[in-house]
């Protein structure tokens, strides 16, 4: 069995909230290996989006530890944590978040260019013509329909080929046909590019691509299924 | 009232910074337009001289070009009329420790003494006192001080003639009517025993003739400090914009329940206008404390270049007040008009759609460059209008049109440049996102743009103006000052005054070694046209032997020169010409003495040193009418290949003790300039005010900018950006709009130097400045306004690396 990619071990996080102090995540342990989906679900507000954040080394837990490939998010500086996800993380959001002013292929180039990459068109055509849009390189994001925006979201998850992806319901905001065609690209990236895949949704269709289901109520595991 | 707590105070609470920022701008804008008018009021405002308030009420006055004969006074005080007659004489003192004072010489019933002002004897060590006059030491007994605000000394009339050597000569007489008296007859009976070239003026003629002639300085300097009100006013557009677009959402709900249109923009109209009071509040506070350190300026230039002026206090009244806060307001309303009527506008379904008005705004840019032409073309038009009412209104016109046209090409700039750019900011993330984000913010980019260059044409246009000037006049100042040496009297005169060399200096002036020739000047000042100007008298012989006077194209120099003498011709410096709208061939009647010539304009000359002008005469025709007249200073021209520092040395040994002062050519060149670059300080001050009003405006709009996309600057950081990263965009993104604002503001500011020199220049002052753009203020202004817009992206490139990801990128 390959190490973990993604290892959170006892994880809380609380947010103050006025006086008060409302705890969204405690004592959370799991683990997420090369290759596999993890899909989170549960109701809104269970902190499904905390636990991303942390996973993605956006944020960081008040108690316990998150590790990416073996390093604690808690121990790298600023820059290191950047370095993390410019080579290490992709992300995929319900919304898809694209930048309205970047052509399709800027937009997946980006992850590149911010790393610094010389030549990043070349990387980013590939991946583009993986998910099936290269013809579509050079549109806006407003001209593309809301199923081939998150593909592209998902071009651009993986153009670097990082270890771990992390996806914020990315099927939520698309219509059946749509999401199916995001869940297989999805499948695909965990079983080709080998990433390690964590996923927040309510949909019974995306929690049954992956091979572990993790329960969340109120903050806290609630079960595990795997199959 | 609720709506406007939540809809608009409430978030200008929010964004503190942002809403003092805006404040900040509509308070620099009212401040400089307020400073200027209090200054102006307090530096032009007391044109009564000192002898005046010592006199007391005077009804009517009687002056000539030339000087009154006393003779005259006789004939006055035989009218059966009950009035009383106060002659005057008037010259310049030169008291030791203490420097040039104004002398008056009035009726003291024979008292022998000299009587100080209150301030001066203030200053003195009591007993006898010497001073010079025309270059003679006097002494006097010094008798009680008498009232009146400055320095300046008093002789009875007879002494004051004696130690001026004008024994029969008056400056003026002040009549004063008794009461009771028929004010018309007295009038009339003085008329009736005047010479025909003889004036009887009200006694505020006088000051309505200096207002006159500051009219054109005063509306200029007003119309500079409106430069930052309107930078100011491009910053509350944008200001206002972007609450419309922030708030189109709530907007749309608002309609959906029911609120009316006219709702809609009163609320916005609302927010404008509270800027409008804190700013112009504040404005009138600010203003008020510029304008203690700028009445000095402006009544430096008053002094060099138009009339004796005291500053009096600065007076803020609450009309002034009001007009300050009122002048905020309308600025805040008129240019928060435009987006505010968008807001009413807004339907609530197209509310719903992010990014419309951007997406508008890009749409609209052709129409903008259209309309942009038009305006232009319009700007050319009113550029060729005549100036009303001595107001070059087309001027100021041309230059609103050509910034309006300018603000409306600014989109197609920003797309233009974006594009030309594309391939070389596509290889970094940080300038590609930051090219990007200033298209995709088109409508307020813009805007930004349109500010900054408004600045930086105003200043890269009164650089051009006052470059071009400068150089106009060295290259003036060396065609005119031929001369090796000049001489005149010791004492510092105001503009427009001269005081008498002592009588027989020409002699001894050609006694001198190495002297070849010497050309004697007397200054008149004369009243013509219900205005004041420079009647001269040189020896033409010697300026067509030596000069280079240069006279407007197609006048030949030499004739014109050779016919002045012993002929009732004479000759024009341009702003006279234009003034009072002569040409070479014209006739014209002044007043001389007690007679009135006519004479015939020969040519019109190049002249730098006046807006009030010269009409220059042979000497020796006007010495055929004003007889008396001294010499009032001397060109001195050495024989070639004589030493001018032996000779300056040997003329001074020769006028020693008689006050006088021998300078060499250079050294009045040199005064020249520096009286010149001291005049055009003030602007250069104004200038420095509408640029930090337009970094305001551009911090502000960065500011907004990033608070609009803090979604998207956390999806940066998700997807490994550095804060760095996001720093650099957005000083990039300053980088980018200082760079598109210099382009735009060097073209808006070449066309507006244009309009400053040809026509406001021309038609306010009457001069003809030759271009001569000054390169390394072209290139040093833009980059230092370049560097100043990029620090101003300093402080939102901080916001934006702070901003948590994790907090933004979910924010709807």
């Amino acid at each position: 069995m390959p190490p973990p990619r993604l290892e959170l071990r006892r994880v809380s996080k609380s947010y103050r909230n006025g006086a008060q102090t409302v705890e969204v995540l405690h004592d959370i342990s799991l683990d997420a290996a090369a290759g596999t989906i993890t899909a989170l679900l549960g109701r809104s507000g269970c902190g499904k989006t905390t636990l991303l954040n942390l996973a993605g080394a956006m944020d960081f837990p008040d108690a316990g530890e998150v590790r990416i490939d073996g390093r604690a998010t808690t121990s790298l500086s600023d820059a290191e944590l950047t370095a993390l996800r410019r080579t290490r993380v992709g992300f995929v959001f319900q919304f898809f978040q694209l930048l309205p002013t970047l052509t399709v292929l800027e937009n997946v180039e980006l992850p590149l260019l911010l790393a610094g990459a010389r030549n990043p068109a070349a990387a980013a055509r590939d991946r583009l013509r993986w998910v099936g849009l290269e013809e579509k390189a050079a549109s806006l994001p407003y001209q593309l329909s809301g199923g081939q925006q998150q593909r592209v979201a998902i071009a651009r998850a993986l153009v670097h080929s990082p270890d771990l992806l992390i996806a914020d319901e990315p099927t939520g905001n698309l219509d059946t046909a749509s999401g199916d065609g995001v869940l297989a690209l999805l499948r695909e990236a965990a079983s080709r590019f080998g990433a390690a895949i964590l996923m927040a949704t309510h949909s019974a269709e995306a929690a049954a691509i992956a091979g572990t289901r993790v329960f969340l109520r109120d903050g806290r595991i609630q079960g595990i299924e795997r199959s | 009232m609720k709506l406007l707590r939540t809809l608009i105070l409430r978030p200008l609470r929010r964004d503190l910074t942002r809403t003092a920022l805006t404040v900040l701008a509509v308070a620099l804008g009212v401040a400089v337009v307020v400073a200027i008018d209090l200054a102006g009021d307090a530096a032009t405002g007391s044109f009564r001289s000192s002898m005046q308030t010592l006199a007391g009420r005077t009804d009517l006055e009687i002056a000539a070009n030339g000087g009154i004969a006393e003779s005259l006074m006789a004939a006055l005080t035989a009218l059966p009329v009950d009035a009383k007659f106060a002659p005057v004489m008037e010259a310049q003192a030169v008291v030791p420790g203490v420097g040039s004072v104004p002398l008056y010489g009035a009726d003291l019933m024979g008292d022998a003494r000299v009587l100080p002002s209150k301030p001066l004897a203030a200053r003195l060590r009591g007993g006898p006192l010497t001073f010079q006059v025309n270059g003679r030491a006097v002494r006097y007994e010094t008798g009680a001080a008498v009232d009146g605000a400055g320095d300046f000394l008093v002789l009875d009339l007879a002494e004051a003639q004696r130690a001026l050597d004008r024994f029969g000569a008056l400056d003026r007489i002040a009549v004063t009517v008794a009461p009771g008296e028929d004010f018309a007859k007295v009038e009339r009976a003085v008329r009736a025993v005047l010479p025909a070239g003889y004036l009887l003026n009200r006694p505020g003629a006088r000051s309505e003739e200096n207002q006159r002639m500051l009219r054109a300085f005063r509306w200029n300097l007003r119309v500079l400090s409106y430069i930052s009100l309107v930078v100011g006013a491009f910053l509350i557009y944008n200001t206002i914009s972007i609450s419309v677009v922030r708030r189109r959402a709530e907007i749309g709900v608002l309609r959906a329940v029911g609120a009316a249109r006219f709702t809609v923009l009163a609320l916005f109209l609302a927010e404008a206008a509270l800027f409008g009071v804190a700013g112009g509040a504040l404005g009138v506070g600010l203003g008020r404390l510029l304008a203690q350190g700028t009445v000095g300026l402006i009544a430096g230039t008053v002094n060099a270049l138009y009339t004796t002026s005291r500053p009096a206090a600065i007076a803020l009244g609450a009309g002034e007040a009001w007009g300050g806060v009122l002048t905020g307001v309308l600025v805040a309303l008129g240019s928060a008009f435009a987006p505010a009527r968008e807001a009413m506008w807004v339907s609530p379904v197209e509310a719903m759609s992010r990014g419309a008005r951007e997406h508008h705004a890009s749409l609209r840019w052709r129409r903008g460059l259209a309309a942009g032409f038009v305006l232009a073309a319009l700007a050319w038009a009113a550029s060729r209008i005549d100036p009303v009412a001595g107001y070059p209104l087309g001027g100021y016109a041309a230059a609103l049109l050509a910034i309006a046209a300018a603000a409306l090409a600014a989109p197609a700039l920003v797309l233009a440049v974006n594009r030309a750019t594309r391939a070389l900011t596509r290889r970094r993330a940080e300038s590609l996102l930051a090219g990007r984000s200033l298209t995709a913010s088109l409508a307020r980019s813009s805007v930004v743009v349109a500010a900054l260059a408004t600045a930086i044409a105003m200043m890269a246009s009164v650089g051009i103006m006052v470059g071009s000037f400068r150089e106009t006049v060295t290259v003036w100042l060396d065609s005119q000052l031929r001369a090796d040496l000049y001489v005149r009297p010791a004492v510092t005169p105001a503009a427009g005054e001269y005081p008498p060399l002592p009588r027989g200096i020409g002699r001894v002036l050609e006694a001198a070694s190495g002297v070849e020739a010497v050309d004697l000047f007397s200054g008149v000042p004369f009243h013509y046209g219900g205005e004041r100007a420079t009647l001269g008298g040189g020896i033409m012989e010697i300026v067509r032997r030596y000069g280079r006077l240069r006279f407007l194209p197609g006048e030949d120099r030499d004739a014109i020169l050779r016919s002045l003498p012993g002929a009732d011709r004479a000759i024009a410096s341009e702003p006279f010409a234009n003034r009072h709208h002569l040409r070479a061939g014209d006739r014209i009647a002044i007043p001389l003495g007690a007679r009135t010539v006519t004479l015939t304009i020969a040519g019109v000359y190049y002249d730098y040193s006046s807006s009030q002008g010269y009409l220059m005469l042979d000497r020796g025709t006007l010495l055929r009418y004003l007889p008396d007249q001294p010499a009032t200073n001397a060109a001195v021209y050495l024989a070639r290949g004589a030493d001018a520092e032996s000779a300056r040395r040997d003329l001074e040994r020769r006028t020693a003790g008689l006050g006088v002062t021998v300078a060499p050519n250079r050294a009045l060149r040199q005064a020249a300039i520096e009286i010149f670059d001291r005049t055009f300080a003030i602007t250069w001050a104004l200038e420095a005010v509408a640029i930090v009003v337009a970094m305001l405006g551009a911090a502000n709009s960065l500011l907004a900018l990033v608070l609009d996309r803090r979604r998207e600057l956390g999806l940066l950081r998700y997807l490994g950006a550095s804060a760095g990263q996001v720093r650099g965009m957005i000083l990039t993104e300053a980088a980018f709009l200082g760079l598109l604002a210099t382009l735009l503001g060097l073209a808006l500011g070449f066309a507006l130097s244009l309009v400053l020199i040809f026509v406001v220049n021309k038609q306010s002052f009457g001069w003809t400045i030759q271009f001569h753009p000054p390169a390394a203020l072209l290139v040093g202004a833009p980059a230092l306004v370049w560097c100043v817009t990029v620090a101003a992206g300093l402080y939102p490139a901080r916001v934006a690396a702070s901003l948590r990801p994790a907090d933004v990128i979910h924010e709807e």
